[in-house]
């Protein structure tokens, strides 16, 4: 945008008029932005004030009474740590992995490289019905139904294959000769991506850890189905379960969603700049 | 201080091999030169010699030890590389102490190398600075000085020079030669640019096709090339190359006009043969040869002609001004005692004395 401003004014504007540009934009985060505002604006209305027809749009008497009933009287927050705990650790180590695959993939030259470039997709293809089955016995036989290392490690499975592609094709945009350069100076294999392509490759690294991240932290099927005890529920699980048969408590569901969103909220602010550039970066050069 | 030595050195990716065993000894303090057209394998044989290339067959030495199958940071080496490679997240001082870092020295002695060579290429104000924030030449400078800051046994140049501009590349192209004259250490220098050879070298290797065409000083090339490739390669403009034979101590070439031999090589009547005679060679003499002019390139302090002379199109580079236009005839001999002979088969010199 700056680049934009800072042109010479001689420039002729080129596309659209500027108002219908503004007009686009604006409708366009309005739509975005719709369902987090009403989240928020219903998770401060009293219950009574979230069924009226036509809807409220500023409650007359907000409260944080929905926020108290999340907080102290629900298990979001043992399920809002559980989300952490099973997050940053299969984050972490999907990002470990990819980066030493990825490493290997961009560049050695090894026999079936192409094959096990593909079979590391294959499991991408895979819907999730399918696997669901076979990864639930593989769990019960390994014992990990119902702990967090067997969440960890379904995620990481889940989120390792787009992240060793995503680093690949980063990695392979970092010159060649700069490694060599390294290793003239003295260093090893492993001086060289630690010293050289990891500080270089920033943005893809924040762009895998973002895009595992909220991958993880929002995921609900496996969760669901290999996390039936409290102690390991995860957080869209507890959003869940404040619908019951006859009754869905939508205060309560909407207060923690606004708990489990901002997380990602942080996340995604703190990194902005990097992650875009990473996503640029792997577009254009990958 | 070291020198190297390569024996029969040969390079193979799978069947095809790009190398076909080349031998340079290299004494210690010297600058060679590889010199060759893209593809001649002399950046591949740099690379064997930094280590970044495993050595297929023959063998490598440095400093009398045989480094076949050492990595490079044991060889004792530093390389400038063609695109410079500095670490970009890393400032101009960091990339200059970046190998005394890896070897662990101090950092007071880091810092004390590295100003050393940071004020011998006049970088010591830019020491803070990423290599972003610097020119062309300067990134060039980085990266010498990057290699002079381990003080090693060898430096390696692959063409550090062809990414910059004309005027930039005659200015590094002292700095270079300065630098070595202070330093004396042993070079070795990868170009294809011919003129680079012709002033930075001691000593010139010229490779063709995986193979060493001739080894020797640039006037010993220039004056006696071995074959008609290095005689094509070296000079600029390039040497012209007649095709015909010999007849009666004299040339006769293929339109059946005669140039006469200053000496007379007995016994090789009606050998086919290619005569070579260097533009800047040439004389205008009324008893000369007529030549047709094609076109005249006057450059000021000399003058490039384009002509017909015996049925081919040669150059001429003359110290005289030439008024004669296109299409008019010119009288030139070539200069006593700097016709050189190739056999028309095997493209060798004609040895004569």
């Amino acid at each position: 945008m700056s680049a934009v401003a800072a042109a010479p004014s001689k420039l002729k504007r080129t596309g659209l008029p500027v108002p219908l540009i503004i007009i686009g934009s604006v409708l366009l985060v309005f739509v975005c932005l719709f369902p987090f505002w009403w989240m928020g604006l219903s998770s401060i209305k009293t219950l009574r004030e979230l069924y009226t027809i036509p809807p409220i749009w500023w409650p007359s008497m907000p409260t944080l009474d929905n926020y108290r009933k999340v907080l102290f009287e629900s298990n979001i927050p043992r399920y809002f740590l559980n989300s952490v705990v099973v997050s940053v650790g299969s984050t972490g180590l999907a990002l470990i992995l990819a980066i030493f695959a990825s490493y290997g993939f961009a560049r050695f030259n090894f026999r079936g490289k192409p094959l096990l470039q593909s079979f590391v997709l294959v499991g991408q293809l895979l819907p999730t019905a399918a696997i669901i089955v076979p990864l639930f016995i593989t769990l019960r036989v390994l014992g990990l139904v119902n702990t967090y290392w067997g969440l960890i490690l379904v995620y990481m499975i889940l989120t390792l294959p787009l992240s060793v592609w995503m680093l690949t094709s980063y990695f392979k945009a970092i010159p060649v000769e700069l490694e060599e350069a390294a290793i003239i100076d003295g260093a090893s294999r492993i001086g060289c991506l630690f010293r050289i392509t990891l500080p270089l490759s920033i943005p893809g690294l924040v762009s895998v850890l973002v895009y595992a991240f909220v991958t993880t932290w929002n995921e609900f099927i496996f969760a669901l189905c290999f996390a039936t005890d409290s102690s390991v529920k995860t957080l869209p699980i507890g959003l869940a379960e404040f619908s019951t048969e006859f009754n869905t408590d939508w205060g309560a569901v909407m207060a923690a969603s606004v708990v489990m969103t901002l997380p990602i909220a942080i996340l995604f602010l703190s990194m902005q700049r990097l992650f875009v550039g990473g996503m640029t970066a792997g577009a254009t050069k990958g | 201080m070291g020198s190297v030595s390569i024996r029969d050195a040969r390079k193979a990716y799978g069947n095809v091999e790009i190398l076909h065993g080349v031998s340079i000894d290299i004494a210690d303090g010297e600058f060679v030169v590889l010199v060759g057209p893209s593809g001649c394998g002399k950046s591949t044989l740099l690379r064997m010699l930094a280590g970044l290339e495993e050595i297929s067959g023959g063998e490598i030495a440095i400093d009398g030890k045989v480094v076949n199958s050492l990595p490079p940071k044991e060889r004792d080496i530093a390389m400038v590389f063609q695109s410079y490679a500095l670490y970009p997240h890393m400032t101009v001082g960091q990339n200059m102490g970046f190998s005394l870092k890896l070897a662990r020295a101090p950092k007071d002695e880091i810092k004390r190398r590295v100003a050393v060579a940071a004020q011998m290429l006049s970088l010591d104000p830019y020491l803070d600075r990423y290599p972003r924030q610097l020119s062309g030449g300067q990134r060039q400078r980085v990266a010498m000085g990057r290699a002079m800051v381990r003080d090693p046994k060898v430096f390696l140049f692959d063409e550090p020079l062809s990414n910059l501009d004309a005027k930039l590349r005659v200015q590094m192209r002292s700095e270079i030669k300065q630098n070595h004259q202070r330093l004396s250490t042993t070079t070795v220098y990868v170009t294809h640019d011919q003129i680079e050879a012709m002033t930075m070298a001691d000593r010139i290797v010229v490779m063709h096709d995986g193979i060493v065409e001739q080894i020797g000083t640039p006037l010993e090339l220039y004056d006696f090339p071995d074959n008609l490739f290095v005689a094509a390669f070296i000079g600029s403009p390039s040497m012209n190359i007649l095709g015909g034979k010999l007849q009666a101590g004299s040339f006769i070439a293929a339109d059946g006009s005669a140039i006469p031999l200053p000496f007379a090589p007995t016994g090789m009547d009606g050998r086919v043969v290619s005569m070579g005679i260097r533009p800047e060679h040439f004389v205008l003499d009324p008893q000369g040869l007529s030549a047709q002019i094609i076109t005249v390139e006057p450059t000021g302090s000399e003058t490039q002609v384009a002509m017909r002379l015996a049925g081919h199109d040669v150059v001429g580079v003359f110290r005289e001004r030439i008024t004669a236009r296109p299409g008019e005839h010119i009288q030139v001999r070539p200069e006593q005692g700097r016709i050189h002979l190739f056999d028309g088969e095997t493209g060798k010199r004609i040895k004569h004395s």
